[in-house]
């Protein structure tokens, strides 16, 4: 009670984060979940955690529309008919986006935006079409205040990718978070160089193996953080493993490995899989929801993110002294660790998960604002980084192979990048060429950073810190996350 | 393998943005025939230096060979990378049979300051791809002044042979008003280029005194007024300019 109490008269909760967080606490009081003893007993330890998605899920996490195919057929539920022109799209879109439920309760992914612009742009100049997506981009940050929400440009060269990047680059936004596909023998250097150098301006566009992830599935959006999932489908749920609180409990790494990571993982995978029978079975949504009534998302396309977080602390401790990252010791206990966790995930029968052949799908969490000392996913902690962005990079694909619904490395580069962004590309060349699944960039001066996968400024944070309220959620997860995780000392590249 | 010649080096790096197109391994060789003013890395001009290192080709290719995914090619610049033009040859075409071995292309370009005749290499330039060419004035007093040299007829000779062999990769101005006869150059550059009916890109570097000693270690640097200017001059040369 004192803590929905504290919510309705918080001083730095916006009405609507106000409104949210009441959600979440008359949902918390139901317990509809079969948790056994031993899956409590982990999550109270903190070693499985369902990242505050909620005690009776009446929704899947993450939510993948088909938009394509919401603009060719229109929404009847929302009385939308197909646009005809691009103020009637920017509209449609607008509106759709508002009906869009996740986690969050905003919308996670905003549609392949180029491909979905680009036909209606014929005709139009350049200036017009920008204050178009200026208004456009305004409403979506100012509306979408949460940066866990994602578009997608390319692979393809288009004009309207083009005028995104431009008004992008001119508006230094948090929201949307970009991502462009990039595929070598589709998408042209220029295309990819426009797409670097606004990302060493704003931290956007992250760009991500389109050759690699476009095998995940056979149509791939990118949504949220980085999270690599079906078009069409979505995710039910993603909840983490805690590695590095599990490693504590025993110093023995062959017990680790044997017993304890398998017990924890059986206990995630059956706890996943009440929650996504819950959805399904219970919740009503596949049945009454318009996205799927209409056929915008189908529930054999969605799938079961099994998170993961803190592979370097885990590996580190058992690997007393060695460092994740550039002792082969440590990297080589790391690699025993995704060898025993892929094992699992590759035999244990996810229900309702066709299009991942009932398989759970392994994901590199980015942590929260409340970890301390546990690194992002698969990454090298801060710190601890190889001198030579080569080996960094290197080291990132030995461990994103084993990663099918996402995970990232981000680079802060020196500004001079800026001048010569084909030389990041020919550094992006050679780390997707070798496995990198997906690398994200920011210049070392930019108020715009990323903090696991997700944009804040700089400017923001300090407003947050000084006790004012903002406009963006993620601010509030940042601001604590900026400095616990020591993200201002990340190795800077470039010379 | 035997690649077996020595370089003198000061310095690698194997991740420069600021050595040519692209992402470029860098070699940065020991020693200099040139004293110039401006000169940020005044460590290289001694033909000896105690954290000077010799290096074979072999030596060097293994430093590439790990970074080769990453890059767009190699260059090798100094103090002067043409006092050692005879080494540089097993060097070049040694990249080029390690691109080939791992089927990713590499160019071999050389920064140097244009004061030895490329002519006299032809096996060198027939390896390499390119070269920044460094013309530092055009008028030999002013050349002078700034450099030490007495003379840089083999500078303008050299802007044209490479010209004239596809060869010139771009040509480099560094730019402080009072010192360098920047209009000059420009003028000179553009009647060659006219000559000849080829063209090659012009970067304006902005001087720095970051690393430098001497008289010019105080010295402003140009404002971006005063860069604008000249590459809107250049521009009236029919010249393409980046600035840096």
């Amino acid at each position: 009670m004192s803590d929905i109490y504290s919510i309705v008269t918080s001083r730095q909760l916006s009405y609507e984060q106000k409104v949210v967080a009441l959600a979440h606490a008359a949902e918390d009081t139901l317990q509809v979940l079969n948790i056994p003893e031993q899956t409590r007993r982990y999550m109270e330890q903190g070693v499985i955690c369902n990242l505050n998605e909620g005690n009776a899920p009446y929704r899947p996490r993450y939510i993948m529309p088909d938009y394509a195919k919401a603009v060719r057929q229109g929404v009847k539920f929302l009385e939308l008919d197909p646009p005809q022109d691009l103020d009637e799209l920017l509209t449609f879109l607008q509106v759709l986006y508002r009906h869009v439920p996740s986690i969050t309760t905003y919308p996670v992914f905003l549609g392949d935006l180029d491909q979905l612009i680009e036909p209606f742009i014929d005709g139009l100049s350049d200036e017009v079409v920008k204050k178009k997506l200026r208004n456009f981009f305004i409403y979506l940050d100012r509306t979408i205040t949460d940066s866990f929400c994602h578009a997608n440009l390319g692979p393809k060269d288009t004009r309207a990718g083009r005028l995104i990047l431009d008004v992008d680059r001119q508006l230094e936004q948090a929201v949307p978070n970009l991502t462009l596909k990039y595929d070598p023998a589709q998408t042209p250097d220029e295309f990819a160089e426009q797409a670097i150098l606004t990302s060493l301006c704003v931290a956007n566009p992250a760009i991500c193996n389109d050759v690699l992830n476009s095998r995940t599935y056979d149509r791939y959006g990118i949504s949220s953080c980085y999270n690599i999932l079906p078009i069409g489908g979505g995710s039910y749920t993603l909840t983490r493993l805690v590695l590095p609180r599990l490693a504590q409990m025993t110093e023995d790494k062959e017990q680790f490995l044997r017993q304890l990571l398998p017990d924890a993982m059986r206990c995630m995978a059956d706890y996943m899989s009440e929650r996504i029978c819950f959805i399904v079975e219970k919740s009503g949504f596949f049945e009454s929801h318009f996205l799927a009534t209409e056929g915008l998302v189908e529930r054999d396309r969605f799938v079961a993110m099994f998170g993961l977080v803190g592979l370097a602390e885990a590996a580190n401790h058992f690997a007393p002294g060695k460092k994740y990252g550039t002792d082969p010791e440590a990297d080589e206990v790391a690699e025993q660790i995704m060898e025993v966790i892929s094992g699992f995930a590759a035999q244990y029968e996810c229900p309702y998960c066709e299009i991942a052949n009932h398989r759970l799908l392994l994901h590199a969490q980015v942590g929260i604002d409340t970890d301390h000392g546990i690194t992002s996913g698969i990454r090298i902690p801060v710190g601890d980084e190889p001198a030579s962005i080569y080996d960094h990079l290197r080291h990132s694909s030995r461990f994103h192979r084993y990663i099918p619904t996402g995970c990232s490395d981000i680079l802060p580069f020196d500004i001079t990048g800026k001048q010569n962004p084909a030389a990041v590309l020919d550094i992006v060349k050679g780390a997707f060429q070798l496995g990198q699944k997906y690398i994200a960039f920011y210049a070392s001066d930019s108020d715009l950073v990323r903090i696991t996968g997700y944009l804040v400024k700089r400017s923001e944070i300090e407003k947050w810190n000084s006790g004012q309220a903002v406009l963006q959620n993620t601010t509030q997860l940042g601001a604590p996350t900026y400095a616990s995780a020591h993200l201002a000392n990340r190795k800077v590249r470039g010379v | 393998m035997g690649y077996r010649r020595k370089v003198r080096i000061r310095k690698i790096i194997s991740q420069s943005t600021v050595d040519g197109p692209g992402n470029r391994f860098a070699i940065f060789l020991q020693g200099c025939n040139i004293r110039c003013l401006y000169c940020h890395n005044p460590e290289t001009q001694a033909m000896e230096d105690a954290e000077a290192q010799e290096m074979t080709t072999e030596e060097l290719i293994e430093a590439i060979r790990p970074c080769v995914p990453f890059l767009r090619g190699v260059t090798v610049s100094g103090g002067e990378c043409m006092l050692q033009a005879e080494q540089l040859t097993e060097l070049f075409r040694a990249v080029k049979a390690l691109a080939a071995e791992m089927h990713h292309p590499l160019t071999c370009l050389l920064d140097s300051n244009g004061t030895i005749a490329f002519s006299r290499y032809p096996e060198l330039m027939q390896a390499c791809d390119g070269v920044m060419l460094d013309v530092k004035a055009w008028d030999e007093t002013v050349y002078e002044q700034l450099t030490g040299a007495k003379t840089n007829s083999t500078v303008r000779e050299n802007v044209r042979w490479l010209l004239e062999h596809d060869l010139l990769e771009e040509v480099r101005i560094v730019c402080l008003p009072g010192r360098v006869d920047v209009e000059t150059i420009l003028q000179n550059i553009a009647e060659i280029f006219d000559s000849i009916g080829k063209t090659s890109p012009i970067r304006l570097l902005r001087f720095r005194p970051h690393g430098v000693i001497g008289e010019l270690e105080n010295a402003p640097m140009p404002t971006d007024e005063q860069m604008a200017q000249l590459s809107e001059l250049a521009a009236r040369y029919g010249l393409q300019t980046t600035i840096r």
